[in-house]
């Protein structure tokens, strides 16, 4: 055969180089450098090309992995990116933060027969970079121009992808949102070293040129319109707001000072990297320099809060996690890469208090043995007696999740069908919410969870608006045609 | 007696009832039977009438009854005849007042209905009518003395009233005028009762010089039935005869054959095409000796003739018509010329002024045929059928497909020659001479300038090289739009075009077609989908296009057929193209060659507005009869005009569309159809147009997007001009290996004759536009048609830039078509079978169950009308798991590791494997210290026949012989080079690295007669083991099936399409075979109807997946069941489908050592997968009210139609899969114990006899006469001796058996070490088949006359599959000797075409001319050919040999050596002379060396060794 592929019996596994741990622990750069092109061609042409992609199908956006991997090993990367691209809203993103080792490439089926997978994640970014670099990343500039508007509220990963499909479509898309900066936690939750900042940005830069229209600082019912408002303006809206309540401990000492919740500690450290002024920062009561820090949870959150302590310059860093490491929720390659940057897991140990006076000094934890499987099978931990512990802690930050806010409440509209955990309840074969004509993704219907999955939101959320307005079109036109 | 008939007229009338209810139901149709026999002829060279020429006719009948079949009732044969001069005298007799002066009587020979007098009385009136209007008059009726109690039940009961009719000639007509009225006079009766609707009435013969008797009884029963044979006074100066071996026991006294002018053994696959074409060809059919009644005898071929009949009848018409026969036989089964290098310039004109007159009729055939003055023997092209002669001393020609069939005495014999392929010989009574091949050609050719006519040929190729290139090209958008109109996706890019232009050859894949049937598809599919590739097998052999392409032919005329009686210049006027293939350069050069008389038909329709599509294609047909009654020459159909408004006619529709019309209207051989298609893209889809009529495609949007890609520089290092011809040249070999599957070699031929079945497709739709096309369960007609068609058309151009499709028809792809097998199934059951956890399998299934309908079944559900049992009431697991099978998976295929685990599962749970194609080491045979066996009950015997030895086919419970595989009917298999392993190597005989390919047939199985004589052989190598016959599935397989039980097969197996590989093209696992539910209705209806069905065990597989699977196969016929891609996916395996990549990351289907040490796979996972299954099937059976398996067998009446398919169709209906047939009062499943035993043969009394030698092991010597009726001498005693004493423990020669006579087939087969066979006189086909390691020596009594280098002495296909052993033959063997030989040295004095053929191994001297194609394939081993006329360059196949002069001592000493055994062995005349000038003659021999041996020899071939030199 001529294919250049089926080469991971040639070539292992190889990711493209990383910086020093020491080096990358000093800034919040990015940590991978590119693929050279040749690098990316052997690495994609380790692909089997399976009969049954089991990378795409455990991709949520349903990627056609093998298809622009043979395009990537043969060189063809407009034609790689096209199909990334056509696919996926922001390849670029995906390719950077998607934990992979937990989605296509934890399923790749040579990494299942244990020849590693092939690194789709790095090549993924490596096309769509490639495809920036060529100019080949246009904005849209839809066909036809249609008059019917869609209001999207959140400009995160779900509202991003939404507006931009319709916007393909050629319908007017206007995205409200109450922070001062596009891309929801892309720009604010995510740090930049594994993120770069300025990737956002440019994806938000195309998505205004393609005419989309953003209202930013502007919160439904705060700062900006009724939600009432919203409906009457638009044919059509979209809620994708996220999920931003933080759970909290119930523990002895929790309000003390120094104890701080996971997202606005992000948010001051990504802000501060924006060169945004910070006062909660510099107040010292939001940096981690010179502290010994606590994080509690296992998940990418807390994941992402150990390594920008250890970028702040913190004496120490510890992750305190209730289950061991093969059954935390977060990504294994960003445990790996917290290790190399010298955090300290503290594995099956759960707070038990937090002690200190006028602000808090250490946390007293309890270790945790893992019992039997529950009903969602995992084992739930339970603690083990008389195994108390201490551990010197200047900042604590609290990682443990997040949950809806009052969106009942906040939008005045009592008649929008929430869950009893409070995320919206919508008919999954139509997007559609309680209310006619609106429609809900993203976290915010979903509960926490990845970035991927908002842009899969989004993207079925335009489809589904998309024949919400047009049958409604033929029917209005049916209606014309009778009287 | 009277008791007797009522009870068989009651079968009949029950019997018939059930035949017309499958009938009816559309599951079976008569046409599909097949027949293939014995046949041969007795003449007097000199023309004299003799009575020993009756004599020996009928005595070569009693000698062959092994190539026929018998019913159950050991009297009912297939048929057998004899075709004689009439005897005068013994007419004249008969009747009162014959005048002298008239010299001759005609006769008929006349079947009338037995059961009316009313209608015989009309028939009588008939045919005296019509004699006396032409001037003739009736002398009488006579009825013909019969002996009614020779014959069976079933013939008895459908016996007709057999009578002859004496015609004077009171005129005094001149003889010739008289044979050529009562021909006439013969069809005008034939049209006449036909108009009466009487179907019982048939004429055998009509005549003044030749009657036929034939009838429905045994061949050795021929002259006990009629009496009037042993009368002293039938003398003849010749006696055709033929004995029929039919695939069903359907009763038809008037198939049996000789026919009025010939006797056929063989099948015409072409058949359709054929009838079709003569239609055409009749509207322009004038003889001017037939004058006035030019019209009387069309149709030339009646309606429902078989496909002998129908060859007759066309024979007859153009000898009555005035060609001279040897021409005509020329005309219909022409040799394979165009590629013969060793052919004189005369021969090669003439058969391309043929080549121009009309298309041959393909297919196996011997034939035999007179017009009494001329007698002649031909064969087919390919040689496919065997036939021997031998001339005496006397002047008597005896020709057959055995040698011995007539006793002759040795020192009689003055010639034993063969007919090699597309060879004829024949005898000019007039003249009273013999002519040999070459002298009747040469006799031919020089009838007529031939040589100058065929320079009014114009050759496309020529015409294109003068006007320069040009292509067709579209912008990038608006190519994909296009596209995207024809659902053309970037999966067929990358996958299918683009391999097509980089590698000239079709794409290779592996595993199975697991998506839906195109019409239970919920996305757009082709046209060309629901045509599935039909292929053959048993009946007749696939062509292999591969290594014997030489046969083969692409060429397309492009013209005006004229006048078929026409002999003249004009003829030849034609365009010719080397392909029907065309790109852009050769389409504007038809077009321009044409200039006005070209008409262009456009084929799309205008999306707005209702029936779009019917009044299109109803304009099409108008346009084109407008057209061709106009004088156009050319029609072109295009579709290239769609745009938003308009959208495609598929074009598959449209061609379809107007041939069927020309054809109907008698206008097609007035025009051509070239069609520009936007559609087509693959092989399939070229095959499918010109399946259905089109003369030349032009693909012109494939061709752009190859234009495309070039310009994006895709194809690096190749021109444009390139890509176009390397794709020209894929489609071509693709087109070629879909017609080799056929078994036919010529696109004339193949096109217009609709060799597919159509699945899904409406029979409504079917028989307006694709007559004859067989469509069992209908399915999608024109309405959803042109739905899908809109749809697609409104995705295409609705939007500004359509979307990209990446495809998923071979890979899925979440957008794409949907797997029956997809990722969370694959996970699912692998947790299941891992955990051993039922819940689990469960889940699994639920989750299969869930899916949207995949194949047939999928649409029907159980009817659970009786009362539940309680589950314990049910039969065990363990019981119901011995049912379970993993189908041929070969060693080599998978890693050792994932083979072992399967058999080792397999046998733990007293179920069975099967070994594949691939052999199996004799380490395996025994269990394991711990328990464990690996040894493969069931033993697979395929095509290649690798690994297959005496001895491993005695460590087998049941022998398979594979026909065909699901993935790919009709192909060889195929192991790439890297997955040959030192050890694959071994255990195959053959060398490490070197890709083995296996030949599309199995050489030793031509036709039904050749499958009974392997199944002969096997169960005589193995006392004990079953056979099992694997075919795949297809319209017609119950007949095949049928006649498999006949033959004495144990087991049926019937695959489906859907079936894995481990690689093969694309396009046939995608396009090939169909699903099993079809196949194997048709085939239990079948043997039910035929009595059959309780002496065979019923399998099926082909993508069995659950439990609910399994039950509903029994429902439908089967006992037990192949479970094939589950097991493999049960260890481990996760459909990377790579398997012909040795990628496999599992360690499953790899031979690499890094990756099979991935392999995780257990025999418990297998085991429990087999547990899940039947515990499933326990708890369906006892919700069904059931308790075993049995009880569910041919219980179609639990079964109901639950599902129809898309709101769109015409009706998809599956009654005919569901009816249930008159069975007879015998058991629905096998209720024979043991085997079905075969008749001994000389053996029996050998084993006796040497029970001194087999016992204590003494040496022994005995000694027999032997005749053509001792088959598989030698085997049986072979059988005994691995089984006490190893392979290898007997010295070579221990037990020494010496014959006198003509040796049966397979003499000696798999002979092992220990035994020699010593023949002194001649012997049939298959001499030393399967050789292991016994020796075989064949030379000419010391008294004949002959000289045994100029004769041939062993028959076809000899040494075929030979691992080790010796064999010595003095003269010269027939056609594919040596093939597939992997081990045994050989010295013969001259073979056939296709010598050496696969050769893997061993040693062949041939000490004489050898035929065409020697050595093609030849990849290990090694031939010496001496060759004093210098002739080896023009017919040696040097595609992987070189051949060259010997250069090395060792070699000379090791042909020395041969030589000096053979003269020892022989007493070679031959031998004697070369040794005694061996340095004179040693320049005169070649060294034939595989190029891959080259440097792998011990000792190299080349004094100056490059190799060495280097080192």
């Amino acid at each position: 055969m001529s294919s250049p592929m089926m080469q991971f019996v040639r070539y292992p596994q190889r990711m493209p180089d990383k910086r020093p741990a020491a080096v990358r622990r000093a800034d919040f750069g990015e940590i991978y450098a590119e693929f050279d092109p040749a690098g990316a061609a052997e690495q994609a042409s380790r692909c089997e090309q399976c009969g049954v992609p089991f990378c795409q199908v455990h991709c949520p956006l349903h990627n056609n992995i093998p298809d622009w991997l043979m395009m990537t090993a043969e060189g063809r990367l407009r034609e790689a990116y096209e199909l990334a691209a056509a696919t996926n809203s922001f390849p670029e993103i995906c390719g950077r933060i998607c934990p992979q080792d937990r989605l296509c490439e934890g399923n790749c089926v040579i990494e299942q027969a244990g020849h590693g997978a092939v690194t789709i994640g790095a090549v993924e970014r490596y096309i769509t970079e490639t495809a920036f670099a060529e100019g080949w990343v246009r904005p849209i500039a839809p066909a036809v121009e249609r008059p019917q508007s869609v209001g999207i509220i959140g400009a995160g990963p779900a509202g991003l992808a939404c507006a931009e499909m319709l916007r393909r479509r050629g319908y007017r898309v206007e995205v409200y949102d109450r922070h001062d900066r596009i891309g929801g936690l892309l720009i604010y939750g995510i740090p930049g070293f594994k993120l770069d900042k300025r990737v956002v940005e440019r994806r938000a830069r195309l998505l205004r040129e393609a005419g989309i229209v953003f209202h930013l600082s502007c919160g439904i019912g705060e700062s900006g319109p009724s939600f009432a408002e919203l409906r009457r303006r638009h044919d059509a809206l979209f809620i994708a707001t996220g999920v931003y309540e933080a759970r909290k401990l119930a523990a002895p000492g929790v309000g003390l000072p120094g104890i701080v919740a996971a997202l606005d500690y992000l948010i001051a450290a990504n802000r501060r990297d924006l060169g945004d002024h910070v006062p909660a920062f510099e107040s010292g009561l939001l940096d981690a320099r010179d502290k010994h820090v606590v994080v509690v949870g296992g998940g990418d959150t807390a994941m992402d809060c150990v390594r920008t302590a250890i970028r702040q310059g913190a004496r120490s860093v510890k992750c305190l996690y209730r289950r061991d490491r093969d059954n935390m929720p977060g990504s294994q390659r960003e445990v790996q890469h917290a290790e190399e940057e010298g955090v300290e897991f503290v594995w099956r140990a759960a707070p038990e208090a937090f002690l200190g006076e006028d602000r808090v000094r250490a946390v007293r934890a309890i270790r945790m043995r893992l019992g039997p499987p529950d009903a969602t099978g995992r084992r739930r931990p339970e603690p083990v007696p008389g195994s108390q512990f201490e551990l010197a802690a200047d900042l604590v930050v609290e990682a443990l999740g997040f949950d809806p806010e009052d969106l009942g409440g906040l939008f005045g509209e009592p008649a929008l069908e929430l869950t009893r955990w409070g995320t919206i309840r919508i008919d999954w074969t139509t997007m559609m919410t309680s209310l006619e004509g609106v429609f809900a993704g993203g976290d915010i219907v979903r509960g926490a969870s990845l970035v991927v999955w908002g842009i899969r939101d989004g993207r079925d959320a335009a489809a589904a608006i998309h024949d919400h307005l047009a049958a409604r079109t033929a029917a209005e036109g049916r209606l014309a045609l009778v009287s | 007696m009277r008791q007797f008939e009522e009870h068989a007229a009651e079968f009949v009338a029950r019997a018939e009832a059930g035949r017309r209810r499958l009938i009816e139901a559309g599951l079976y149709d008569p046409a599909w039977e097949h027949d293939a026999c014995g046949v041969g002829c007795v003449v007097a060279i000199d023309g004299t009438p003799r009575r020993e020429v009756v004599v020996k006719g009928i005595q070569a009948l009693k000698a062959v009854w092994h190539r026929g079949a018998v019913d159950a009732d050991g009297k009912t044969g297939d048929g057998a005849g004899i075709l004689l001069q009439i005897p005068q005298e013994f007419f004249r007799e008969q009747i009162k007042g014959a005048r002298d002066t008239e010299k001759r009587l005609g006769v008929g020979m006349v079947f009338l209905p037995r059961n009316s007098l009313a209608q015989q009385e009309t028939c009588r009136a008939l045919v005296e009518s019509e004699i006396i209007r032409f001037g003739y008059t009736v002398r009488g009726w006579r009825q013909v003395p019969v002996d009614t109690s020779v014959i069976g039940e079933k013939a008895a009961a459908t016996r007709p009233e057999i009578e002859q009719i004496v015609i004077g000639n009171p005129r005094c007509v001149e003889e010739d005028r008289f044979e050529r009225e009562l021909y006439v006079i013969r069809r005008r009766i034939e049209k006449a009762v036909l108009a009466e609707n009487i179907t019982d009435f048939y004429i055998c013969s009509l005549s003044c010089r030749t009657v036929v008797y034939k009838g429905l009884f045994l061949a050795e029963q021929l002259d006990n039935f009629y009496p009037d044979l042993a009368d002293e006074r039938f003398r003849s100066a010749f006696a055709l005869f033929h004995q029929r071996y039919s695939t069903n026991t359907w009763p038809s006294w008037k198939l049996a054959q000789p026919f009025r002018v010939l006797a056929h053994n063989g099948e015409i696959n072409t058949l359709r095409g054929n009838v079709n074409w003569m239609r055409s060809h009749e509207t322009r059919m004038e003889a001017p000796l037939l004058g006035e009644h030019n019209e009387d005898v069309k149709p030339i071929i009646q309606a429902g003739s078989s496909d002998s009949a129908a060859l007759d009848a066309v024979f007859e018409a153009l000898t009555q018509g005035g060609r001279l026969l040897p021409l005509v036989k020329t005309l219909l089964i022409p040799p394979a010329w165009s590629q013969r290098m060793a052919m004189p310039q005369a021969h090669r004109d003439l058969f391309n002024y043929c080549n121009c007159v009309m298309e041959p009729w393909d297919g196996p055939a011997a034939v035999v045929a007179t017009d009494s003055r001329w007698v002649v023997a031909g064969m087919d092209r390919n040689g496919l059928r065997p036939m021997r002669y031998s001339r005496t001393r006397d002047g008597l020609l005896v020709v057959g497909s055995e040698t011995g069939m007539v006793p002759l005495a040795e020192t009689e014999i003055v010639e034993k020659g063969r007919v090699g392929p597309g060879e004829m010989i024949g005898v000019d009574l007039e003249a009273g001479r013999f002519y040999r091949d070459g002298e009747l050609k040469d006799h031919l050719a020089g009838l007529k300038p031939y040589g100058r006519w065929v320079e009014n040929i114009t050759y496309l190729d020529r015409l294109t090289a003068r006007r320069g290139f040009t292509t067709t090209r579209y912008p990038r958008s608006e190519l994909r739009r296009r596209q995207a109109l024809y659902g053309i996706t970037l999966e067929d890019m990358e996958l299918i075009l683009s391999p097509m232009v980089l590698e000239a050859k079709e794409p290779v894949g592996s595993m199975g077609d697991d998506t839906p049937l195109a019409v239970l598809s919920k996305r757009y599919r082709g046209l060309h989908h629901f045509f599935r590739q039909q292929f053959s097998q048993v009946t007749n052999p696939p062509i292999d296009p591969l290594r014997e392409y030489r046969v083969m032919s692409l060429k397309t005329r492009f013209g005006n057929l004229g006048n078929v009686y026409d002999e003249d210049p004009s003829q030849t006027a034609i365009l010719e193209a080397s392909s029907p293939v065309l790109t852009s350069t050769d389409y504007e050069a038809v077009l321009e060659y044409f200039g006005p008389k070209v008409r262009m038909l456009d084929c799309t329709f205008p999306v707005g507005g209702g029936n779009g599509l019917r009044d299109a294609l109803e304009s099409l047909r108008e346009q084109a009869e407008e057209a061709v009654r106009g004088g156009c020459e050319s029609l072109v159909l295009t579709d290239e005009a769609v745009s938003p408004e308009r959208a495609p006619v598929p074009m598959i529709l449209a061609v379809g569309a107007v041939h069927s019309h020309l054809v109907r209207q008698g206008l097609r051989s007035f025009s051509y159809i070239t069609v520009r298609s936007g559609e087509c893209l693959d092989v399939h889809y070229f095959a499918v147009l010109i399946g259905v009529g089109a003369t030349a495609v032009h693909a012109y949007l494939a061709e752009a997007a190859i234009v495309e890609r070039h310009e994006r520089g895709l194809f690096p290092d190749l021109t444009l001009e390139e890509c176009l011809a390397r794709y020209k040249e894929a489609v071509g070999q693709g087109l070629l290996k879909i017609m080799s599957k056929m078994g036919i070699s010529i696109i004339s031929s193949y096109r217009g004759g609709y060799n597919f079945e159509a699945v899904g497709l409406s029979r409504t739709l079917c028989r307006e536009y694709f007559p004859g096309l067989a469509t069992r369960i209908s399915g999608i007609g024109l309405v959803g048609i042109e739905n899908r068609v809109r749809a697609q058309h409104g995705k295409a151009f609705g939007e500004a830039e359509p979307p990209i499709a990446v495809g998923g028809f071979y890979r899925y792809r979440r957008s794409g078509e949907t797997h029956a097998l997809e990722a969370h199934m694959i996970h699912q059951l692998q947790h299941a079978v891992a955990s051993d956890s039922y819940q689990a399998y469960k889940r699994y299934a639920e989750m299969v169950y869930a899916q949207d309908p995949v194949s047939i079944r999928d649409l029907l559900d159980f009817d659970r009308k009786l009362p539940p049992v309680s589950i314990d009431e049910v039969e065990s697991i363990t019981e119901i798991r011995k049912r379970f099978v993993t189908p041929g998976m070969s060693l080599g295929a998978l890693s050792p590791e994932a083979h072992e685990t399967l058999t080792i599962a397999m046998n733990r749970i007293g179920a069975k494997a099967d070994s594949g194609e691939g052999g199996e080491g004799r380490e395996r045979y025994l269990p394991r210290p711990n328990g464990d066996n690996p040894n493969s009950p069931i033993k697979q015997v395929a095509s290649g026949r690798f690994g297959v030895t005496a001895e491993y086919l005695n460590a087998a419970r049941e022998l398979e012989i594979k026909i065909a595989q699901g993935a790919k009917p009709g192909e060889g298999g195929q192991l790439p080079g890297f997955k040959v392993t030192a050890e694959i190597a071994r255990l195959r005989h053959s060398t490490p690295g070197v890709t083995l390919i296996s030949p599309p047939p199995h050489h030793d199985i031509y036709s039904i007669e050749d499958l009974a004589q392997l199944i002969y052989d096997l169960k005589q190598i193995n006392p004990d083991a079953k056979v099992c016959v694997k075919l795949v599935s297809e319209a017609g397989i119950g007949t095949i099936a049928a006649g498999v039980a006949k033959a004495k097969a144990d087991v049926i197996l019937v695959s489906g399409h859907s079936g894995g590989t481990g690689a093969s093209p694309q396009s046939s696992i995608k396009f090939a075979g169909a699903p099993w539910e079809l196949g194997l209705a048709e085939t239990h209806q079948l043997l039910a109807l035929n009595r059959l069905r309780h002496r065979v065990v019923l399998r099926t597989d082909g993508g069995l997946k659950t439990g609910r699977d399994i039950v509903i196969a029994a429902m439908l016929g089967a006992e037990e069941f192949g479970i094939g891609t589950l097991s493999l996916i049960a260890m481990g395996c996760i459909m990377v489908r790579q398997c012909h990549t040795n990628t496999c990351p599992v360690g499953v289907c790899t031979q690499r050592e890094d990756l099979r040490r991935k392999f995780t796979g257990t025999a418990e996972k297998v085991v429990n997968l087999m547990s899940f299954i039947a515990e499933e099937v326990r708890e369906i059976l006892a919700s069904l009210g059931l308790r075993s398996l049995e009880e569910a067998i041919g219980r179609t009446d639990l079964l109901r139609q639950v599902g129809r398919g898309g709101p769109d169709l015409d009706d998809l209906d599956l009654n005919p899969i569901l009816v249930r047939t008159e069975d007879g009062g015998f058991p629905p499943h096998c209720a024979i114990e043991g085997r079905n035993e075969v008749p001994d043969t000389l053996d029996a009394q050998m084993v006796e006899d040497a029970r001194a030698a087999l016992e204590e092991g003494e040496k022994m010597q005995l000694q027999y006469n032997v005749r053509n009726i001792h088959r598989a001498v030698g085997t049986r005693l072979s059988a005994h001796i691995p089984r006490r004493y190893g392979m290898d423990r007997l010295p070579p020669g221990h037990i020494t058996v010496r014959l006198r006579g003509s040796a049966g087939q397979s003499l000696g087969a798999f002979a092992v070490r220990g035994l020699k066979l010593e023949v002194f006189g001649d012997a049939n086909d298959y001499v030393g088949k399967g050789l292991s390691g016994g020796t075989i020596t064949v030379r000419p009594l010391v008294s004949s006359p002959i000289v045994a280098r100029d004769n041939t002495i062993i028959g076809n296909t000899c040494l075929y599959g030979a691992t080790a052993g010796r064999l010595f033959a003095a003269g010269r063997a027939g056609e594919r000797f040596a093939v597939r030989n992997s081990g045994a040295v050989t010295v013969v004095e001259g073979c056939g075409d296709n010598g050496c053929e696969y050769m893997t191994g061993g040693v062949a001297v041939i000490l004489g001319p050898v035929g065409d194609n020697f050595a093609a394939g030849m990849s290990g081993g090694m031939a010496y050919v001496w060759d004093p006329k210098e002739e080896l360059a023009l017919r040696i196949n040097t595609d992987m040999v070189i051949y060259q002069r010997l250069e090395v001592d060792h070699y000379v000493e090791e042909l020395r050596g041969l030589l000096e055994e053979h003269r020892r062995e022989t007493h070679s005349e031959l031998a004697e002379r070369i040794l005694l000038a061996f340095d004179r003659e040693l320049p005169r021999f070649w060294q034939i060396v595989p190029k891959e041996m080259l440097d792998k020899l011990e000792v190299p071939v080349r004094r100056e060794d490059p190799g060495q030199l280097r080192a």
